[in-house]
């Protein structure tokens, strides 16, 4: 079981916990049904002038394509003005119409970023809200078309997961988009920062939109734009065909019906350059804090994040005349990216990498987006000569070859392009054979990959080569994308930040043990961890902290069972780590999966006897109060007002969710008031999130034991024990082996027979854990954010 | 069956005879339809009957000629399930063997138009990221198409990875 963050910085502790109404008095309705009530949110507008603008880009497609309608085209019946003034009020009557639909979406249009969601509410008859978690996020792009451009607006793009559409704003003030884009940015990358902090990076230059902290890795001159331009293929044969043609009409005589073949032509030309040239003019791919970032485009300014770990293909293309100056051109599959780009054409998000760029900037780029994968040393194979009888025009340009990472095929002799195709990104392999094909038995092998620029074919492998090469792909393929799941847990590919920190303990990723929510943990030899904590963990330096002084405080108490302790606490690279024993033994969870029925029930008995130890453990203060995270140590006057606290936080997130999906909520919430003001107890140490997977096991003679508790938290308390004794059983259920439900079922009887006469039990220890589990339900319910399971788990406990 | 594109150590699974049957009738209907539609028109408009009797011998041609192939064409396509991939082959001139890994399976579909119920048959399809995945097998008894849909569909669960 993974659980969420710890509770974050409430603004809690100034706040009394809500009185709790003592039972029989008829005050109930005086306490708010759930604590910490969600203020109104603060909701957006986008900039006033966007209907402006957005009715300005219709005008102006109006007018082109009026404009198209009165060129010459060879009939010589154009150039009718009485048309136009015929035409007039339709035209303004339609101008007038979007404007007052462009100002109607503007008024309905309303957005919240803050620091807990992402919401866009869009429509006037028909509202649609989308809210989206920061998780998600794919990548976020400023757009700025050249009308916004002069108002100083920007368009500001959100991609979500795969599949999912895209969310506009449309259109914010430069500033505030910057700020917001790199706002999401820093979530998507997991970040903690509050929308007004201020090292948000900002972009400097409202030219290139780069920011303080963006160091540029290729930039693309105008002159070899131009140049390269020029010498395009794609350029040369519509030249040639529009300079043959007017040549051969003017030596008839008969330029003018050559016009009408002619504009379409020429449009092609315009489109042609507006895509190579000016939507390429000041191409820059830069690196931030926050992954490659591509900014392009002269009247329309765009400026797109790469998601690195999304691209799916890499494709390198060489025209022919750019040979004379060794220059090459980049394209990146990435999901979801290519396809539905209808509207702002030039300005919708782009596959491009490089526009133009020489073999030294294409290595330099291609090594960011597949790190480590060792391209050229890859071994290139041709194919057989008598492929030259189905490929007379390229045959000797084929090429194919593999390392342990990716796959690469060359092709093509007008332009020569080569396609890389990362092992774990293969959908489905194919083996295409057409008759000639089979006459002089080759064979093409395609390596299918999503919608995009790249295409990896193997052409005209001899047969038996084919066959290998198609089926040895598919297990490539199989190990890659195991070994890319091992290499996603213990981190993403790229950072290598952490990677130098690793490298500095002596450690590296292979020695990963596990990973939480909050940290991750490395071996550093047989007895020491190393613990990396997450950044989005917050505050991670005081929890360490705490945790230190709190482990050492428990130094030289023996209580039968392995509590951690802290070595070492600091902060290197940015990131919190901490040095802690390790743990002797293996995971518990892990353990339980294997395990038969009887190893399980022994070693379940030894965890409740584990649990039941930790009560001894000595508390640093008397009362009721947090021993780790925000506020620790404070005194609370009781037991309910310490678990109010605790529970602001998540409720305050979750009860949207919880009150749609259980809609007696108040009901529970109130019993659960009035139960926990009804309990007299003496605290305890509570660990407050005891499940399998914090707790350690190992074989003994007599069977297996478990020999240690770690993984203490912000959720430790000085609390009430049947906390912990409740966690032992109801986290049991969230164990994901067959028979974790009867085992806890089964632990609960053992649990209720061997305690219930306790002094903690209060004569009634069915009913506490009852009431606990409703305790859990509403403390862990903040799931319904991200772990779908865990928060189904929630909605159970509430229900009983 | 030629070797290039057997199953590395598995048999083929073969389509129900009844899909030949299927076929046999699409043969025999598609192209004299097509055919006969600028046929009638050309004959009736310009009275140039001697052009619809050529269209008309055309499409007798065709028809002849794919109802000779229909037997070869049944017999080339073919499926397996492996433990961790699916094969489908098919095509006579131009063949065609095609590997999906479970892992990568977005969707599966069954399929059945009213001429394939009639038959009592079905079509499953399969699809990935990939547009270029062309996976589908036509002519199954609905039994195994279903058996098949809800197999790969497990299959694609337990085998799941993100893109």
């Amino acid at each position: 079981m993974t659980l969420p963050p710890p509770i974050p910085e409430v603004p809690v502790p100034e706040v009394p916990a809500p009185v709790v109404p003592v039972p029989g008095i008829a005050d109930v309705e005086v306490a708010p049904p759930v604590p910490g009530a969600p203020v109104v949110k603060q909701t957006e507008r986008p900039h006033p002038l966007t209907p402006f603008i957005r009715g300005w880009i219709l005008f102006v497609a109006i007018v082109i394509g009026w404009g198209q309608q009165l060129v010459p085209d060879g009939r010589d019946d154009g150039l009718d003005t009485s048309d136009l003034r015929q035409a007039l009020p339709f035209v303004g009557a339609l101008v007038l119409l979007a404007a007052l639909t462009g100002l109607l979406s503007w008024y309905f249009t309303r957005f919240v970023i803050d620091d807990d969601e992402l919401r866009l509410e869009t429509g006037a008859v028909f509202k649609s809200s989308k809210r989206v978690s920061f998780e998600r996020l794919q990548s976020v792009d400023i757009i700025q078309p050249l009308a916004a451009r002069m108002f100083g607006l920007a368009e500001l793009r959100i991609e979500v997961g795969a599949g999912d559409s895209t969310l506009r704003l449309r259109y914010l003030s430069r500033a505030r988009a910057t700020r917001l884009r790199e706002y999401l940015l820093a979530r998507a990358h997991g970040r903690s920062h509050r929308v007004d902090d201020p090292d948000l990076a900002l972009p400097v230059s409202a030219f290139t939109d780069l920011s303080t902290d963006d160091s540029p890795l290729v930039k693309v001159s105008v002159a070899r734009l131009v140049v390269s331009f020029l010498f395009s293929t794609e350029w040369l044969v519509t030249a040639g065909f529009a300079v043959v043609a007017l040549v051969v009409t003017s030596f008839y005589g008969v330029v003018g019906y050559a016009w009408s073949g002619l504009i379409p032509l020429l449009i092609g030309v315009v489109s042609v350059i507006g895509r190579r040239v000016f939507a390429m003019y000041n191409f820059t791919l830069s690196e931030s804090g926050r992954g490659l970032r591509v900014t392009r485009g002269l009247t329309n300014l765009t400026s797109q994040s790469v998601p690195v770990d999304r691209i799916q293909g890499v494709k390198s293309s060489q025209p022919l005349l750019w040979r004379l100056f060794g220059w090459y051109r980049v394209d990146v599959d990435i999901v979801g990216y290519a396809g539905g780009n209808g509207e702002n054409n030039d300005s919708a998000a782009s596959s491009v990498l490089l526009p133009v760029a020489d073999a030294a900037e294409v290595a330099l780029a291609v090594e960011r987006v597949l790190p480590g994968f060792a391209l050229d040393s890859i071994e290139l194979h041709t194919v057989p000569r008598r492929a030259r009888w189905v490929r007379w025009f390229d045959w000797w340009t084929l090429r194919y070859g593999w390392n342990d990472r990716a796959l690469v095929t060359e092709s093509g002799w007008l332009t020569h392009v080569r396609d890389v195709l990362p092992h774990a990104k293969t959908q489905s392999v194919r083996i295409e054979r057409g008759p000639l094909q089979r006459r002089l038995h080759l064979a093409d092998v395609h390596f299918d990959t999503p919608r995009g620029p790249v295409n990896v074919v193997a052409h005209q492998l001899d047969e038996a080569v084919a066959r290998e090469l198609a089926f040895s792909q598919l297990d490539r393929a199989r190990s890659a994308r195991r070994a890319d799941q091992a290499r996603a847990v213990a981190g993403s590919p790229g950072d290598s930040a952490r990677d130098g920190l690793l490298a500095a303990f002596g450690t590296d990723r292979s020695q990963l043990l596990g990973a939480g929510s909050e940290s991750e943990v490395f071996a550093l030899g047989p007895d020491r961890v190393l613990r990396l904590y997450r950044e989005r963990h917050e505050a991670p330096q005081q929890t360490a902290e705490q945790l230190r002084a709190l482990y050492g405080s428990w130094a030289g108490n023996d209580i039968g069972v392995e509590v951690p302790l802290t070595y070492e606490v600091g902060r290197r690279a940015g990131r919190t780590y901490a040095v802690d024993r390790r743990f002797s033994g293996r995971g518990f969870s892990g353990w339980l999966a294997t395990a038969d029925r009887d190893e399980r029930r022994q070693a379940l008995l030894s965890y409740l006897d584990a649990v039941t130890a930790l009560p001894l453990l000595p508390s640093p203060v008397p009362g009721f109060a947090r021993l780790v995270g925000p506020g620790a140590l404070r005194p609370y006057g009781s037991l309910a007002d310490l678990l109010n606290v605790m529970l602001a936080g998540p409720v305050t997130r979750s009860r949207a969710a919880v009150e749609r999906d259980l809609p007696e909520v108040a009901g529970v919430w109130q019993r659960l008031q009035a139960d926990l003001a009804e309990r007299q107890v003496s605290p305890a140490v509570v660990h407050g999130d005891i499940c399998p997977p914090n707790t350690y096991l190992s074989q003994s003679p007599h069977g297996p034991v478990v020999t240690g508790i770690g993984d203490f938290s912000p959720h430790t308390l000085h609390a009430d024990p049947v906390l912990d004794l409740t966690g032992s059983v109801a986290f049991l259920e969230l164990e994901t082996y067959p028979e974790a439900a009867a085992d806890a079922a089964w632990l609960t009887a053992v649990v209720l027979e061997r305690y219930g006469d306790s002094r903690a039990a209060a004569g009634d220890l069915a009913r506490w854990i009852a009431v606990y589990r409703r305790f859990y339900g509403f403390y862990f319910s903040d799931s319904c954010l991200d772990q779908p399971e865990l928060y189904r788990w929630c909605l159970e406990q509430l229900r009983s | 069956m030629d070797d290039l594109f057997a199953p590395p150590a598995y048999a083929w699974q073969r389509l129900s005879p009844r899909y030949r049957s299927l076929r046999r009738l699409t043969t025999v209907l598609v192209a004299p339809i097509l055919f006969s539609v600028p046929a009638v028109l050309v004959g009736v408009l310009t009275g140039l009957w001697w052009i619809s009797a050529v269209l008309w011998s055309i499409a007798t041609v065709i028809v002849l000629l794919r109802l000779s192939l229909v037997e070869k064409n049944w017999r080339s396509w073919g499926y397996v399930e492996r433990e961790d991939d699916l094969y489908i082959t098919h095509g006579v001139l131009f063949r065609s063997l095609v590997a999906v890994p479970y892992g990568r399976m977005q969707l599966v579909e069954v399929a059945s138009g009213p001429l394939e119920r009639s038959f009592g048959l079905a079509t499953v399809s399969l699809r990935t990221a990939s547009p270029e995945t062309n996976a589908s097998i036509p002519g199954l008894p609905p039994e195994e198409a279903a058996r098949l849909r809800d197999r790969l569909t497990e299959l694609g669960e337990a085998h799941a990875s993100g893109l």
